[in-house]
């Protein structure tokens, strides 16, 4: 710990057991608690490193006037100290422990009431169960039956907590089966770090198993709790749900986590209750007690086993259920949770399929109980239930059309034909000849809860089997859905997404062409003057993801969705919606353009007059557009432009080659000034493919250690989003390893010159492009990430210049400046190299700036302290536990000593 | 239509324990971790605003705020209290947004793209206009923040500003067939709405931050006297009378003017959107009355935006701002340009508004530092910061500051154990320390409602239930006490995670049918009258969620039934010697003496009825003595024909 935190805590104490003392804020005593987690978690033993934290809790938990926040802090932090079995011993032999967590002490002083106070006890009781000596506390004192009140308290947090801790005790203290210690200790063969962690004692939980196994306290709290489960699971009346509810989710977590012996004394306990709860039908419990037998049925071994057989006829039962309602829940859950026995799968199949089966009039399910499907039919009169119901049904139908055969009662493609009937149905283009239930029907038709589900179910069904026979009626039914006036935001952009999945799995989209082309324009360039934002967005952003769908009939025969299908009509319509009044519309469709363009530039194309136009249009936006976001979708524009011309094998014309270079330097002047952080942060990894062109070969290891791996390099088709955070990793310099860079074989002496010169050439060909600007620029901004950016890559490329094994291709590098303008950036970079003396300049003559020599500046900038700096997060010193001390004794003082500071008192209202 | 729409008020009368119809709105209030305890005044808290209502059977999210005190998952609410697997979009049926500040609205991309949810969000068109800057702003700051997971990406802000139904004022929306709501005018910042929820005859109000008193550039909250059952309020100055912002805002200038004419700078951190813009009009208004020429600046390049959203949405200012809109609009500024970094370093004095407003990074923090060293400069705080920011530091007093960025030994003041200040020398450090020189002034320009305030709105809305949220325990106690003194109502101010259940007793509309009324009438019954309630016979028919009542002929007409009469039939017998017809006449001749008022009959087929009851008798073909006797009667007469059998 830190000395200077060491000094400061006596005085920190000293003012969170006065009370009526101020503390910084609400969330300062979390932090502390953080704080000492923390330095337990490394193996530091509280009491002996801050021996003021015991006169401290000894202090506060006999005041009762003490505010019940610090109170709750000190009960945590008396479990944390309680956590080693040394903590333990101390705190009990000064009798602190029994005080602190006296439940009746507290209910006297009329602080129990107080929620903060019951989750402080819990939570210190919770850190401070990790050994036998508090387990027999725990006994001793009969919190166990505190604990298991505490589970239905009115508070959620204090009823979880306590749940949490009852589930903690028993898997904790758990014996181990002898297979459980083999596989345990081969795993920490594989990965053993011995940290002596008081709380975390992995490491004896072996000894600990060993020594529970005939513990009569684990037995008792077993017992205790087991029991509780047995007689609270079933609701005596209706205000009880809540209790049973608690207990079901108690179960559930004992369940998942519980070991055999465990285990199976608590299912042989529960067994029966869990039985009359099923038969008891209640609905709200369905889902908790659909967990439980879930859970107990995943860990079942054998069917000869009785418990099991019975959690299997449970869960059978629970499949037989009366109510529709209840029942597709239930059948939600086992597929959900992942059940795979043929037998409830199959039945769970059937009930979810079942609302579809009624509603589209497809035969889905070859037999089912009449009663049953007269009860859904009722049911799915209703409007709500009926919407409810089949939300289920769709969110379940991709996941059945994937399972085996067996478990199927129809082909995938019937459900896929059903999805393609109920969304007919909600849009109402469905024959009424074809509708099943024409009543039902009226439920849901114009609604889009029920759209949405159902686009969203066909989106996922794109990869079920047999889906593509259905391919035509998937594109009619979307096209339908897109031209619907009626349709809402939401529902198109589902529409859209369906689509660009479908086209992706189609083979054949010349088949389509004809079905697709006219009617997708159409419906394109309408909704392109949509009034609402929303849904121009949704179609600029399709037509983005539309450029990056290729499919291939033969492996030598790529095509490209949005070419075969809109062929040269995207271009336009975009261009078109660069004036959107939207910013978000103004950048996905930049975004789109570079999806769009992303073949051509590939073939290394030659220029158009339209490329040319759009490249004068995105710098107007770069330097004109009031708005970020458009700002950095420009940038991101000609990274990726200038990402394929980097990896482009084929030669690139000529006029495309020189148009790019002229844009990338207004891109890196204008973007390096720009006020927004991230047009800056996507500037410098535009400035990053420029050094990685210009360095191939010459540069060194990379030195940016913190990029740990290097990515490949992007592909046009899966470009960073436009407002992806700026990535280091979405584009690094390529790397090459030392020994093929620093290899100068002898035998090539000749190519020496020309390397030196090369080194000299790219150097002043990055000064010349703006790079080298841009990355000064960068080092100085205010914002963190572009500083960051900035310096790593000044780092790599004075590296690059310094590891010239040859005075002379150093000399030679050395000879390139920059020029450093008067103010702004140019002003910060030459104030830190004012600080160096030995710094040369050259002043001009027609303004204030000045040249100074690139190697020379990079060598003095101070780089490697400056990244160690930037490395870190921005708020560390003064998230510190050094600061969080001084701020909670800083704001003591400026209530108790008037005259230091600002007589007004901060109003914690909003930010 | 024959039929005319009365209310048949269900409420209860007397012992509410005999109320049959009353139902059970439960309000879940989780403000979830934030903690209302506090040591004199400071430890109130601010974020995640998030509470959860059902209400007929709808749950509704109100507000997703985050806290911004927190860097890891604490600063959202935890949705799994919820409920589990993520499926939100099933359990909700909407979330309504109050306003943009991230309290109200941090959480909401992370809620709606990270943990799941699909389904409608509600907020006003102001809002969901300025809310993705300061997502944005905020995201920023987490980015800045190495070792952030688990944020949102500003492709998720997008999509979830998509899936936002924007809201009208007064404009009821129909969420679905059953739930309805209304946006009504909070005041407190551009947009800022209370909502009006609805389902069937059950309401509650939500609040959100509101302001009872118009300011500057907006107007004073306002509602309907809509009676909801209840009513959610904020109580953030619960027990605070505020003094007048106007005071504020003359302090506020004064502190700038007298800073400018000595030659200093002022910095005033700010994040992107809201009280900057208020302070911006204060600054732009003072400048053209006393003619000043020092520069004022804005720095984040949001400037223009923000006013473009001020200039689009003048409609939510207030009366003046929408007045004098056409001869010149307030948010033109004319003193205010955009900043660049080198001005920092400009001579002479100026104002600077710089993000981010807690001065924790970005040019906020680096104009600070350039400025710190200097008395004549001033810092003006205009809104509370976080622990563990420099905002947070200087507002409470400290003076040296330990920055990051120089290389140095330091001599680091500490105090030992003995409370005796002592120094040691600080092991290799990146810090050092600065010295602030600089005033500091702090000056809340938040505009909420004070107790005064918060009176008046319950005064506008008559609430039948008041709770009470985002506010501090100890003083909302106060002004809980306050509330059932004067209105007489309950009032809840559930802690956090904990439950509050409110029982109603709505009143359920019936249609009645015009010929019942005229039937009644006929029979000589009072015109009908809302205001008295009286009883109604007819036959209650329970179609397509409504109620009528109608007479019983219309029922069978309207429901396509046929009549049928249930007659209910007994056989007692009793030992009489004398001959039947005898016996019959002794029966007759009895009821008549007992059942006076009633119609009886001895008819000659030797039946005796009463009313419809009819009687017959028989011998026993063994026992002439035992006489059986035969009854029948309807089901009108049943209370009659049990007592006399």
């Amino acid at each position: 710990m830190d000395r200077e935190c060491v000094a400061l805590l006596p005085r920190v104490c000293e003012v969170l057991a006065e009370s009526g003392k101020s503390l910084p804020d609400d969330t300062s005593l979390e932090k502390l608690l953080d704080w000492f987690t923390g330095l337990a978690k490394a193996g530091a033993s509280l009491l002996e490193v801050c021996p003021c934290l015991l006169e401290f809790i000894s202090t506060v938990i006999y005041n009762t006037d003490a505010d019940p926040s610090v109170l709750s802090f000190t009960l945590k932090l008396t479990g944390l100290m309680a956590a080693s079995e040394d903590g333990f011993k101390m705190l009990k032999e000064c009798s602190i422990l029994r005080q602190a967590y006296d439940i009746q002490h507290w209910q006297d002083a009329g602080l129990w009431e107080d929620p903060c106070i019951r989750i402080g006890w819990i939570q210190g009781l919770r850190s401070m169960l990790q050994h036998p000596m508090a387990l027999h506390f725990l006994v001793e004192t009969d919190f166990t039956r505190h604990l298991l009140q505490l589970q239905t308290d009115a508070s959620l947090f204090v009823a979880s907590a306590a749940n949490q801790v009852l589930a903690h005790i028993l898997v904790f203290f758990q014996p181990l089966s002898s297979d459980d210690v083999e596989k345990k200790e081969e795993k920490e063969m594989r990965t053993y770090a011995c940290i002596k962690a008081p709380i975390a004692m992995d490491t004896d939980i072996e000894h600990l198993a060993v020594a529970m196994e005939t513990s009569h306290e684990y037995i008792a709290v077993t017992t205790a709790i087991s029991d509780h489960l047995k007689v609270s699971l079933v609701p005596k009346e209706n205000a009880q749900f809540h209790q049973s509810l608690q207990s079901l989710k108690l179960l559930a977590l004992l369940l998942a986590q519980a070991k055999p012996p465990l285990e199976d004394t608590l299912l042989r306990t529960v067994l029966g209750s869990l039985e009359a709860l099923v038969k008891a039908e209640y609905s709200q419990l369905t889902l908790p007690l659909m967990d439980v037998l879930l859970t107990a049925c995943s860990h079942c071994n054998t069917d000869e086993h009785v418990t099991d057989q019975t959690v299997s006829c449970l869960l059978s039962s629970m499949l037989d259920t009366s109510k529709p309602s209840d029942l597709i829940q239930a059948a939600a859950a086992v597929l959900r949770r992942g059940h795979r026995d043929i037998i409830h799968s199959a039945k769970a199949v059937g009930i979810l399929l079942l609302p579809l089966d009624i509603i589209t009039g497809q035969t889905l399910l070859s037999t089912h109980s009449e009663e049953q499907r007269f009860s859904v039919e009722e049911l799915l009169k209703s409007k709500t239930s009926c919407i409810s119901m089949l939300c289920v049904s769709l969110m379940n139908t991709p996941q059945i059309t994937l399972m085996p055969p067996d478990f199927l009662p129809c082909p995938p493609v019937t459900v896929v034909t059903a999805v393609l009937s109920l969304l007919r149905i909600c849009s109402g283009h469905a024959p009424s000849s074809s509708i099943g239930s024409s009543k039902t029907c009226r439920n849901i038709i114009g609604n889009g809860k029920v759209q949405r589900c159902g686009l969203e179910a066909l989106t996922a069904l794109s990869t079920s089997p047999g889906g593509k026979e259905k391919m035509s009626e998937v594109f009619t039914v979307l096209i339908q859905y897109l031209q619907n006036p009626d349709s809402d935001p939401t529902v198109i952009q589902k529409s859209y997404q369906a689509l660009v999945k479908w086209m992706g799995v189609c083979t054949d989209i010349s088949s389509m062409r004809d079905q697709l082309t006219q009617d997708l324009l159409e419906v394109v360039k309408k909704r392109m003057c949509d009034m609402h934002w929303e849904v121009r967005d949704s179609t600029v952003e399709f037509l983005g993801q539309l450029g990056g769908v290729c499919t291939s009939t033969k492996p030598d025969q790529v095509v490209c969705v949005s070419e075969a299908l809109l062929g040269c009509s995207t271009v336009p319509l975009l261009i078109e919606a660069l004036c959107d009044s939207e910013s978000y519309v103004r950048a996905s469709t930049i975004s789109a353009l570079a999806q769009t363009l992303a073949h051509s530039w590939q073939q290394g194309a030659a220029v158009t007059q339209e490329q040319t136009d759009i490249v004068i249009r995105l710098l107007d936006i770069l330097s004109n557009d009031t708005e970020g976001f458009a700002r950095r979708a420009v940038v991101q524009y000609f990274t990726a432009w200038f990402s394929s011309y980097s990896s482009n094998t084929l030669p690139l014309s000529s006029s495309s080659s020189s148009l790019l270079m002229k844009s990338v330097h207004s891109v890196l002047s204008q973007g390096s000034a720009d006020l927004d952080w991230e047009v800056k942060l996507h500037t410098l990894q535009l400035a990053q493919l420029l050094l990685d062109k210009a360095l191939p070969g010459l540069q060194g290891s990379r030195l940016d250690s913190d990029t740990h791996t290097t990515p490949p390099t992007p592909s046009l088709n899966n470009l960073p989003h436009p407002y992806a955070v700026g990535s280091d990793q979405a584009y690094t310099l390529h790397t090459h390893t030392g020994a093929q860079t620093h290899t100068d074989p002898a035998g090539e002496g000749g190519c020496r010159e020309s390397m030196e010169m090369d080194l000299a050439d790219a150097v002043h060909s990055l000064v010349e492009q703006g790079v080298v600007s841009a990355l000064l620029s960068g080092l100085v901004d205010c914002d963190r990430p572009v500083g960051l950016k900035a310096c790593r890559l000044l780092r790599t490329l004075r590296d690059t210049i310094c590891l010239q094994d040859t005075p002379a291709a150093l000399a030679t590098a050395t000879r390139v400046a920059c020029e450093l303008p008067g103010s702004g950036w140019g002003r910060e970079i030459r104030k830190i190299l004012e600080k160096k003396c030995d710094w040369s300049k050259c002043e001009s003559e027609e303004d204030d700036s000045v040249c100074v020599g690139v190697y020379e500046a990079l060598r003095s900038l101070g780089l490697d302290e400056k990244l160690a700096i930037l490395t870190q997060s921005s708020d560390h010193v003064h998230n510190s536990p050094l600061s969080l001390l001084q701020d909670i004794l800083s704001t003591s003082d400026t209530h108790t000593q008037p005259g230091t500071q600002p007589g007004q008192e901060v109003i914690v209202d909003c930010y | 239509s024959s039929l005319r729409r009365l209310q048949a008020d269900s409420r209860s009368r007397g012992d509410r324990k005999n109320t049959g119809n009353s139902r059970v709105v439960y309000c879940t209030v989780s403000h979830f971790f934030s903690f209302f305890f506090s040591l004199q005044g400071a430890g109130q808290d601010v974020g995640r605003s998030c509470i959860l209502v059902s209400i007929g059977g709808k749950n509704i999210m109100l507000d997703c705020g985050m806290h911004m005190g927190y860097n890891d998952d604490r600063r959202f609410p935890d949705f799994s209290y919820i409920t589990q697997n993520g499926r939100l979009t099933e359990f909700l049926d909407c979330v309504i947004i109050s306003h943009f500040h991230l309290d109200h609205c941090g959480a909401l991309p992370y809620m709606s793209e990270m943990v799941g949810y699909d389904g409608p969000i509600y907020m006003t068109h102001p809002t969901k206009a300025i809310c993705p800057i300061l997502l944005e702003d905020f995201r920023k700051i987490t980015v800045d923040k190495k070792g952030e997971t688990n944020f949102f990406t500003s492709q998720m802000i997008k999509d979830c500003m998509k899936k936002v139904i924007p809201l009208n004022l007064h404009q009821t929306v129909q969420v679905d067939d059953e739930l309805e709501i209304k946006a009504y005018y909070a005041g407190h910042v551009l947009g800022a709405a209370m909502v009006h929820i609805k389902v069937g005859s059950e309401s509650v109000v939500y609040t959100g931050d509101y302001n009872m008193t118009p300011d500057r550039h907006l107007g004073a909250a306002w509602i309907d006297k809509c009676r909801p059952d209840i009513l959610i309020s904020e109580s953030t100055y619960a027990t605070t009378i505020r003094d007048s912002k106007r005071c504020r805002e003359r302090d506020f200038l004064k502190k700038v003017h007298e800073t400018i004419e000595r030659g200093g700078k002022v910095l005033i951190p700010v994040f992107a959107l809201g009280r900057a813009q208020e302070l911006c009009i204060l600054l732009e208004t003072f400048w053209e009355r006393m003619n000043l020429k020092a520069p004022i600046y804005f720095s984040t390049g949001l400037t223009e935006k923000a006013n473009h959203y001020y200039k689009l949405f003048i409609t939510w200012t207030n009366q003046k701002i929408r007045k004098t809109f056409v001869q010149r609009n307030m948010f033109e500024f004319k003193h205010i340009k955009a900043f660049d970094r080198s001005y920092a370093d400009n001579p002479g004095p100026m104002v600077v508004f710089a993000t981010p407003g807690m001065l924790h990074a970005g040019q906020s923090l680096q104009i600070f530092k350039k400025w710190a060293g200097n008395e004549k400069n001033m810092v003006i705080m205009p809104g509370y910061c976080v622990q563990g920011t420099i905002g947070h530091k200087i507002l409470n007093g400290q003076r040296k500051l330990e920055m990051e960025g120089r290389l140095s030994l330091t001599k680091k003041l500490c105090r030992n154990n003995n409370n005796k200040t002592c120094s040691h020398q600080g092991s290799e450090s990146n810090h050092h320390l600065l010295d602030v020189k600089l005033q500091v002034e702090y000056m809340s320009f938040s505009a909420h409602a004070d107790a005064k305030g918060i009176m008046q709105l319950i005064r506008m809305a008559e609430p039948r239930n008041m709770l009470l949220v985002h506010g501090e325990a100890a003083k909302m106690e106060f002004l809980k006490g306050k509330i059932e003194q004067e209105f007489n109502i309950n009032c809840y101010m559930p802690a956090n995670g904990e439950t509050e259940t409110v029982t109603t007793n709505p009143s359920v509309p019936v249609d009645i049918s015009l010929n019942l009324l005229k039937r009644e009438m006929a029979l000589g019954g009072p015109l009908p009258d809302t205001k008295k309630p009286r009883t109604m016979h007819g036959t209650l028919i329970m179609k397509e969620n409504s109620l009528r009542l109608v007479s019983p002929e219309q029922a069978l007409k309207e429901l396509g039934l046929n009549e049928h009469q249930l007659r209910f039939t007994c056989r007692v017998q009793l030992q009489d010697p004398h001959s039947d017809s005898d016996t019959l006449h002794r029966i007759y001749t009895h009821l008549k003496s007992v059942l006076k008022g009633y119609t009886i009959q001895h008819l000659p087929d030797s039946t005796v009825m009463v009313e419809s009851i009819v009687i017959k008798l028989s011998s026993s073909a063994e026992d002439p003595n035992t006489k059986v006797l035969l009854l029948s009667w309807s089901y009108q007469v049943i209370d009659l024909s049990y007592s006399q059998c």
